[in-house]
């Protein structure tokens, strides 16, 4: 551990302990999927950096998205997504996500991941390389640092807009159930 | 022993058999007579059948429907000449309804959905025809020329509008 960061550890715990343990869940849609193997094995390492990969949702704290997002890959990301603990990070992969990449005009791949889910930071590239996911694991933590990765707090003030977003594709979602939205908008 | 090409020539009326290149023999049939053809290159030891297509040819206001054939053994030994078989048939835009092959080749099954779903041909006789891959009902089957995916795009998902905090 570094020594200089001995003051911040003992102001806020919590969140450094929050940035040093992004506990990841990989979301293996699109091709960005090839790059995850050689990052979280040993030639790049990522528990370098404390990312580590678990068996589910309700234990990560970091959601992986790594590739374009066709409708029926969107909805068990909403699934999830409302299965994770709170705090949690979304950061999403390759350009395909962010508007579509080179699917901006298929008739089965959604354009804008952020419409349906908050998403905390891009990594941008076709597909990115290794180096490019810990750049921006290390981004992420400069965010979680200053506070500004709170796409988390942002799903449940603006749910109705997220929810009423999601359900235009599918209709009634059915699961997860609806959640009461009052009194959440000023938290 | 006469060859393949022969022998189909020799069963059926009005077929036209035509040898693209080594190892493909394009077989075109009617509509009509596909469901025996396949079982006669059945029998004939064309016991696997590798895939189901569809081209849309709009100008000529058809589908057509092309079904890979091929074998591997022959009278209990590996087949010797590897030939693959395009049988292909064609049904009009306007109706495009056929008899399902799947009482012949069970692995048409999921080929025949994907054909409904993308193309909206309706095999007659299917046990499910159950969308497969689509999310959603699409009014015009996507995989149709005159599909436009931008007008699409534009108008199921860019009209989404971005959340505003
Ligand atoms: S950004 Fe490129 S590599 Fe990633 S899913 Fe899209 S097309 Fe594939």
């Amino acid at each position: 551990m570094d020594r200089r960061q001995l003051i911040k550890w003992l102001k806020e715990p919590l969140k450094m302990s929050n940035k040093y343990s992004l506990h990841v869940v990989y979301f293996c849609t699109g091709c960005g999927i090839i790059e995850i193997p050689p990052s979280i094995t040993a030639r790049w390492d990522a528990e370098r950096f404390g990312v580590k990969p678990v068996a589910t949702p309700r234990q990560a704290n970091l959601f992986l998205i790594t590739g374009y997002v066709s409708l029926k890959t969107l909805k068990p990301i909403i699934r999830t997504y409302e299965q994770m603990p709170a705090p949690k990070y979304t950061v999403a992969f390759g350009s395909c996500p962010i508007d579509g990449g080179m699917y901006w005009d298929s008739y089965n791949t959604i354009n804008h991941l952020d419409k349906y889910i908050p998403i905390d930071g891009y990594i941008a590239g076709c597909m990115p390389r290794p180096e490019a996911v810990f750049a921006g694991i290390t981004h992420l933590w400069t965010l979680i640092d200053e506070g500004k990765a709170d796409g988390y707090k942002k799903y449940r003030r603006n749910y109705s807009q997220y929810r009423s977003n999601q359900e235009r594709l599918y209709g009634e979602l059915g699961w997860p159930p609806r959640f009461e939205t009052e009194g959440l908008e000023n938290e | 022993m006469s060859s393949i090409e022969e022998k189909i020539t020799a069963n059926f009326d009005g077929i036209e058999v035509r040898k693209i290149e080594e190892g493909r023999i394009e077989v075109k049939t009617k509509k009509e007579a596909l469901l025996s053809t396949l079982n006669f290159l059945k029998d004939e030891g064309y016991g696997h059948l590798g895939l189901v297509s569809c081209v849309d040819r709009i100008e000529e206001g058809i589908f057509e429907l092309v079904y890979i054939l091929s074998r591997y053994l022959v009278g209990g030994e590996v087949a010797v000449d590897q030939a693959s078989l395009i049988v292909k048939t064609e049904v009009p835009r306007g109706n495009p309804t056929l008899v399902t092959s799947v009482k012949v080749f069970e692995t048409a099954e999921p080929y025949e959905r994907e054909l409904h779903e993308m193309f909206g041909i309706v095999f007659s006789g299917h046990p499910r025809l159950t969308p497969l891959f689509l999310e959603r009902d699409i009014d015009l089957p996507p995989m149709r020329k005159d599909f436009d995916t931008r007008k699409y795009v534009e108008e199921e998902f860019e009209s989404i509008p971005p959340v505003e905090d």
